[in-house]
């Protein structure tokens, strides 16, 4: 079956050995990150790719497994592309319903909050091979790089929403369509009273009347 | 196959045939076999590590991992490595069992087990490891003493391999896991000849070239033909006691991984 033994291993290795050079860079985060690592949390991989690996803390380095863990802390079950968007930062990953709970929900919370902390110093990494002032250098450009990339996504989005809703009306919008959806809970509420009235009023009048003590 | 690779049937004269067991390709008493082989490990004990990153081009590392993340070993356990060599799982199992745990070291030569001693202490490894020269037929340690035991390409080497199957056995507690790391049979017909010309072409010049004796080396891809396929292997162990046997073929067969578990 596709990864085998061999490849599952290459995997784990240099998952393992980013992640914590990765966290050699970042004193707090990985303090953090090994906190919420009080025992072995679990990642199952849905459809398409079936693949469990499991985060072990090990001393002061974390260590990564394709098996199972026997007692899992908490196991997260999700899609590759959930895991990917959680890894970016996405919190919405648990309220959607993108990626399964199971174990405890408050180690849960610390893993995300631990994952969301980690800044890794690239700068000082790449420092230690280039020197500090190429380092710098090519830290800030990178940095700008990433700060412009993320900027022109943000203003293309929300060009694009103005577009669809705005300009070309194939969309209504937003708070138009809030406004609508504001009514219709008004008239649904409204229509639940109606009916509640009716159905009193329809009440046979001859009805005995409660006793009295 | 050449002629190379095809068993000699050349039985020691006046040997009975119960009395004999293979060493490479070559028939030899019993009793002589864990002599020769401590001697072609005496021969290479200098530069196993070296060699075996060079024969393999590295993929044993992650043969050795597999193992590890498979063992299920956690703080607390106690392990037992035969055959352990130049400490490599060891040296995983001890970072594992952490300090309330201990592992044991164990393999028949005093050389390999030298050259591992030294390793592990060379990279702080110390507490929590015990080193004991012995041989994986007779083990000297009580009835129900090890969380998990392994043995990784030892017991190809072991003249009687059931036996030692049986000790091993013996020695792990109820619920405790026996693996054995081993060359294999390559499920692929096209793999399994480039292997055979590997094996019997370069690895001997490798040996050759590295480690000045190109003896041992051969030896080592003939006793790997000589080696149990997957299943007798599982069948073996299934004899030996042990009950939800199963084999993870890795690198297409060239390897295989042989798990079972004390009832």
């Amino acid at each position: 079956m596709f990864p085998g033994p061999t490849l599952l291993s290459a995997m784990t290795a240099v998952v393992e050995g980013a992640l914590n050079r990765a966290l050699e860079l970042d004193p707090a985060g990985r303090k953090a990150l090994l906190g919420a690592l009080t025992g072995p949390v679990q990642f199952t991989l849905t459809a398409p790719l079936h693949l469990t690996f499991t985060l072990i803390q090990n001393h002061d380095r974390v260590c990564v497994s394709s098996q199972p863990a026997e007692t899992a802390a908490l196991e997260l079950t999700g899609k590759p592309m959930a895991f990917a968007a959680l890894a970016g930062g996405d919190d919405q990953v648990f309220q959607q319903g993108r990626i399964d709970v199971t174990g405890d929900a408050a180690l849960a919370h610390q893993f995300q909050r631990a994952l969301n902390q980690l800044d890794p110093d690239w700068e000082a990494a790449l420092a230690t091979h280039l020197g500090d002032v190429p380092a710098h250098f090519i830290g800030q450009r990178i940095r700008g790089a990433v700060k412009w990339s993320r900027q022109a996504f943000s203003v293309l989005n929300a060009n694009i929403e103005e577009y669809v809703h705005e300009e070309s009306r194939t969309l209504p919008g937003r708070r138009e369509l809030e406004a609508t959806f504001e009514d219709i809970d008004q008239l649904s509420l409204q229509t639940d009273r109606l009916e509640a009235r009716l159905s009193l009023l329809e009440r046979p009048t001859n009805a005995e009347p409660p006793e009295t003590p | 196959m050449s002629e190379q690779q095809t068993p000699a049937n050349d039985k020691q004269a006046g040997t009975p045939q119960d009395d004999v067991t293979h060493f490479g390709f070559r028939n030899v008493p019993k009793t002589q076999k864990a002599g020769q082989v401590a001697e072609v490990f005496h021969s290479v004990a200098g530069k196993y590590d070296l060699m075996n990153d060079l024969m393999s081009m590295g993929v044993h590392r992650l043969w050795k991992r597999f193992t590890i993340e498979l063992s299920g070993v956690r703080p607390g356990h106690q392990v037992l490595d035969i055959a352990g060599g130049t400490g490599d799982l060891t040296m995983k199992f001890s970072d594992l069992v952490g300090t309330s745990g201990k592992v044991v070291l164990a393999d028949i030569n005093a050389s390999m087990l030298q050259v591992g001693r030294g390793r592990l202490m060379d990279r702080g490894y110390a507490g929590n490891i015990d080193y004991v020269q012995a041989d994986a037929e007779h083990l000297p340690f009580p009835d129900n003493s090890f969380n998990a035991v392994s043995i990784a390409f030892g017991l190809r080497n072991v003249t009687d391999k059931d036996q030692a199957l049986r000790d091993m056995t013996r020695t792990l507690k109820p619920g405790g896991k026996l693996m054995v790391l081993e060359f294999s049979k390559p499920t692929n017909p096209l793999l399994n000849k480039a292997y055979d010309m590997y094996s019997f072409n370069a690895l001997p010049l490798m040996g050759q070239l590295f480690a000045g004796d190109s003896e041992s080396y051969k030896y080592l891809a003939e006793s790997i033909r000589m080696h149990p396929d997957q299943d007798t292997l599982k069948g073996m162990m299934e004899q030996a006691g042990l009950v939800n046997c199963k084999y993870y073929n890795m690198t297409g067969g060239i390897v295989a991984l042989h798990v079972g578990i004390k009832p």
